[in-house]
């Protein structure tokens, strides 16, 4: 290895790592004074990218770029402002997922957006002259842009730290982040400094994308690819933590280029893995400290009293089955579209309701649901295109495959809690997701599977079961997916479940009663990922194909928004929600392109209206009429009994 | 009118209520006891006074102001300082920044509190400034938290056992300060558990348990009254 190969490549690391430093530095820096994880940040880093390039369609030249770049961060502060006082400010008193879907919700409408105001196809932004050429430096040939970007990122780094430890107005935000309540006491606007804060680390956002549009293209989406690898840094690093945004800048920077040069298949699986290994040994991130558990009084207590003190009326066991008969003779009247419809959302159901004894039951947000789901439906997949299995073992093996699968995750998984369990998750998902991808001699690669051969169920003496219509599907997927949520309800019903809930309220006492948290939430896990599996494995039966396009980290969100639209703290919640989301789903698609702006849509008005879901919604109503309805019987009692 | 008067507040935490009806009221100058076991709702009548968690019914009323509802930076700024019960310094701050991050430029003129007449009143301070929040001992937290409280320029101070948990020595250190403190025009409020000590330092005292004030009355009647400390404050 020569001197001007390794100037290269230094260099050409230490540019991805002044990007990602940028990006990350102010997402940390929002982290730690909100406590939000901003989903919306690589949105902001993208719009940063596209002011660069429509203002440098009117402005030219090397002074026209310069003010572009620099104009284009206050602009994306300006946006940032609006969302934060607009937005943000009203579900600060939520628990944090609110704010983290409020955050995904505007990813998808600014993307939207952005693809109606740019167009959805790559942009690149043309660089003037002087920055466009090359100098020789050690022998080796590096972009003059390159050089400056290099130069510039350590620059912001240093101005960053002295407006932190040097400025009064630093010192306030450092103060608001290790303790809110007791700033907002010392007469500290939190409000304003909220906004602040905000507004400027999308400024640092904006001024990544306008630096790396030139370099990279831009295009409606790139947002998401950033924010994920940030999310890697800031994790590995420490959430919070400026210096920890650096290293993990550089870290994940210098993997990165020598991932391409040495394993250039598996250069994406790499970050994931440092960042499983860092967050098993340092659970925390290298310089991140235990989060504060959220103190009684800043929980939002009404919303979970809804399951505290549920309705108190008992469902005639006729009200219970009544869904069930009705589903049972929808395919006599219905056509192959709208079973096909129902099937789908079975299959969505189970996954969400299996989804939220993690979230709803146990308080862990899992971002990896969606590798539970892949391995279920490849276990099929596979087993019936090259193990030659019969239907009905292959299906049985899917959930069993997963849990050992979610049973080594959630080994490691289970020790954390809040944003570090859906961000290593997450990260665990997105290996899988690799695995899927890139092992062509196993998985088909990006191919998938096609052509799942779907063979006909013995039944011993009764015949057998032919799945080949759409009617048998049907019937099949309701039996299993009606069977195993019944089980997970008794299962959340339990003392089990309730020592889950319990443990959702708060670890740390549950923990003193002698509960092993660990197992519990492990069990959790393992349940879940089974169950979460076998819908998997109904997938691959039902489509009969399947890519890896299913395990990628976005499939992940779909349970955690059925489960908000439904309602978290209760049990149909996610059911309800899957109905909802799979219905809006398929007819957005037909209807319009930019279903993308209509669901974020939908989901920014439920967080910040409907905070505990249509179930909830319907059960609070419910609760308030029979309150009063026993209020009235109470009353006309007491009346006739004295008369 | 009183300086400072709750009437008749009612604080809940969610759906469980724990202030009851709780009316006091406190003149200019004077240092007060709020005494109660472990449980009573002093400090959610602190909180509630300060305004992190405001009562839903009742008011408080501030130099004939009325400032619940408002929220806690603007009480705050008021002149009413809160000083919590678990110390809370900004463990990643120096004890200067400590200090500097509640100082309030528009106020620094008229307040009688800079850091040098800080570190007069607590010269401990002086020698551990470039130290961080986290390095300090127990004592020294307290002392920095009433000190950085103290850099809001309040009239009233709020003090949430600030005894507790300290050895001996540092709890009368402490009993002096609380008189300097007096001294330089602040009022003082002081939620305690240590009958003792509040008879060091306050005049008149009110007894609170189970979220509604029992008694009230001056510091050495209570002292007289067998019945109430049997019944309220005996341990």
């Amino acid at each position: 290895m020569d001197l001007s190969f390794l100037t290269v490549q230094v260099l050409s690391a230490l540019r991805q790592a002044a990007f990602l430093f940028l990006i990350s530095s102010g997402l940390t820096l929002i982290f730690g004074v909100l406590n939000i994880l901003n989903f919306a940040h690589g949105a902001l880093y993208m719009l940063g990218a596209y002011f660069v390039y429509a203002l440098t369609l009117h402005l030219t030249g090397p002074a026209g770029f310069l003010i572009a770049i620099l104009a284009a961060p206050l602009g994306v502060a300006l946006i940032a402002t609006v969302i934060e006082t607009g937005l943000l400010r009203r579900i600060y008193m939520q628990e944090e997922i609110y704010q983290l879907l409020l955050t995904y919700a505007l990813v998808l409408i600014i993307d939207d957006l952005a693809k109606i105001v740019f167009g959805p196809e790559f942009k690149s932004i043309p660089m003037p002259g002087m920055l466009s050429g090359s100098v020789t430096l050690f022998g080796g040939t590096v972009p003059v842009y390159t050089l400056l970007v290099v130069v510039l990122a350590p620059a912001v780094a240093l101005i960053l730290w002295y407006l932190l430890y040097r400025t009064k107005t630093g010192k306030v935000v450092r103060a608001t982040s290790s303790d809110r309540e007791m700033a907002d006491a010392l007469g500290i606007n939190m409000s304003a400094l909220f906004t602040l804060v905000f507004a400027f680390g999308a400024v640092l956002a904006g001024l990544g994308g306008a630096l790396a549009g030139p370099v990279r293209t831009v295009f409606p989406g790139v947002g998401t690819e950033v924010i994920i690898e940030s999310f890697v840094v800031v994790v590995i690093g420490g959430l919070g933590n400026l210096w920890g945004a650096l290293i993990g800048s550089i870290l994940i920077g210098s993997l990165e280029t020598i991932g391409i040069i040495v394993f250039p298949e598996f250069e994406m699986s790499l970050i994931y893995l440092l960042m499983v290994a860092v967050l098993v040994v340092r659970p925390w991130g290298l310089f991140g400290r235990p989060l504060k558990v959220k103190a009684l009084s800043e929980k939002n207590l009404a919303m979970e009293a809804q399951e505290i003190s549920p309705v108190h009326f008992s469902v005639h066991p006729l009200v219970r089955w009544a869904p069930l008969l009705l589903l049972l003779l929808v395919p006599l009247f219905a056509g192959r579209f709208y079973q096909y419809l129902l099937t789908q959302i079975f299959i969505a159901s189970l996954m969400a309701i299996a989804f939220n004894l993690l979230l709803g039951t146990t308080g862990l947000l899992s971002f990896g649901q969606a590798a539970f789901f892949g391995v279920g439906a490849y276990t099929v997949g596979l087993l019936l295109t090259k193990g030659g299995f019969g239907t009905l073992p292959a299906l049985l093996l899917a959930p069993v495959v997963t849990a050992v699968v979610a049973g080594v995750i959630g080994f490691f998984c289970v020790r954390l809690s809040g944003v570090h369990f859906a961000m290593l998750t997450l990260a665990f998902g997105q290996l899988i997701f690799t695995v899927a991808y890139k092992w062509y001699g196993l998985t088909g690669g990006d191919n998938g599977i096609q052509g799942i051969p779907v063979k006909t169920i013995p039944l011993g003496g009764l015949g057998a079961l032919d799945l080949g219509s759409n009617r048998a599907m049907y019937y099949f997927v309701l039996a299993v997916v009606w069977l195993s949520v019944e089980l997970l309800r008794r299962f959340r019903s339990s003392p089990f479940g309730a020592t889950l809930k319990a443990i959702r309220e708060n670890g740390q006492r549950a923990s003193f009663l002698g509960v092993n948290i660990h197992l519990y939430r492990w069990t959790a896990f393992v349940v879940a990922g089974a169950f979460t599996g076998l819908a998997g494995g109904l997938f691959a039966m039902m489509e009969k194909s399947i890519s890896p396009e299913i395990i990628h980290w976005s499939k992940s969100s779909e349970p955690v928004f059925m489960t908000i639209i439904g309602g978290i703290y209760t049990f149909a919640g996610p059911a309800v929600g899957a109905v909802v989301y799979v219905i809006l789903n398929s007819y957005l698609v037909a209807w319009t392109e930019k279903w993308a702006l209509v669901l974020g849509l939908v989901l920014l008005t439920l967080v910040l209206l409907l905070p505990g879901g249509v179930v909830g919604f319907v059960n609070e109503k419910a609760r308030q009429t029979l309150g009063k309805l026993r209020c009235i019987r109470k009353w006309s009692f007491s009346k006739s009994a004295t008369s | 009118m009183a300086f400072l008067e709750l009437n008749s507040i009612n604080t809940y935490y969610g759906r469980s209520h724990i202030l009851f009806d709780v009316s006091l009221s406190i003149e200019k100058g004077e240092v007060v006891s709020l005494i109660g076991r472990n449980g009573a709702g002093k400090s959610t009548t602190f909180r509630s006074i300060i305004g992190l968690t405001p009562p839903q019914t009742g008011e408080v009323i501030f130099k004939g102001e009325r400032i619940s509802g408002l929220r806690a930076f603007r009480i705050c700024r008021k002149g009413i300082g809160f000083v919590p019960e678990d110390r809370r310094c900004f463990p990643d701050l120096t004890v200067r920044d400590n200090l500097e991050v509640a100082s309030r430029r528009e106020k620094e003129a008229a307040s009688p509190w800079t850091v040098d007449r800080i570190y007069a009143l607590f010269p401990r301070l002086r020698e551990r400034e470039k130290n961080l929040g986290s390095q300090l001992s127990g004592g020294e937290q307290q002392m920095l938290t009433i000190a950085r409280t103290l850099m809001t320029n309040p009239e009233v101070l709020l003090l949430d056992e600030p005894s507790e948990g300290l050895a001996p020595l540092v709890v009368a250190l402490l009993a002096e300060m609380i008189l300097r403190i007096r001294e330089e025009g602040v009022t003082v409020l002081l939620a305690e558990q240590n009958l003792h000590f509040c008879a060091k330092v306050s005049d008149r005292a009110f007894v609170i348990d189970k979220g509604s004030v029992k008694y009230e009355g001056t510091m050495k009647d209570l002292l007289a009254n067998d019945e109430i400390k049997e019944k309220y404050l005996a341990v």
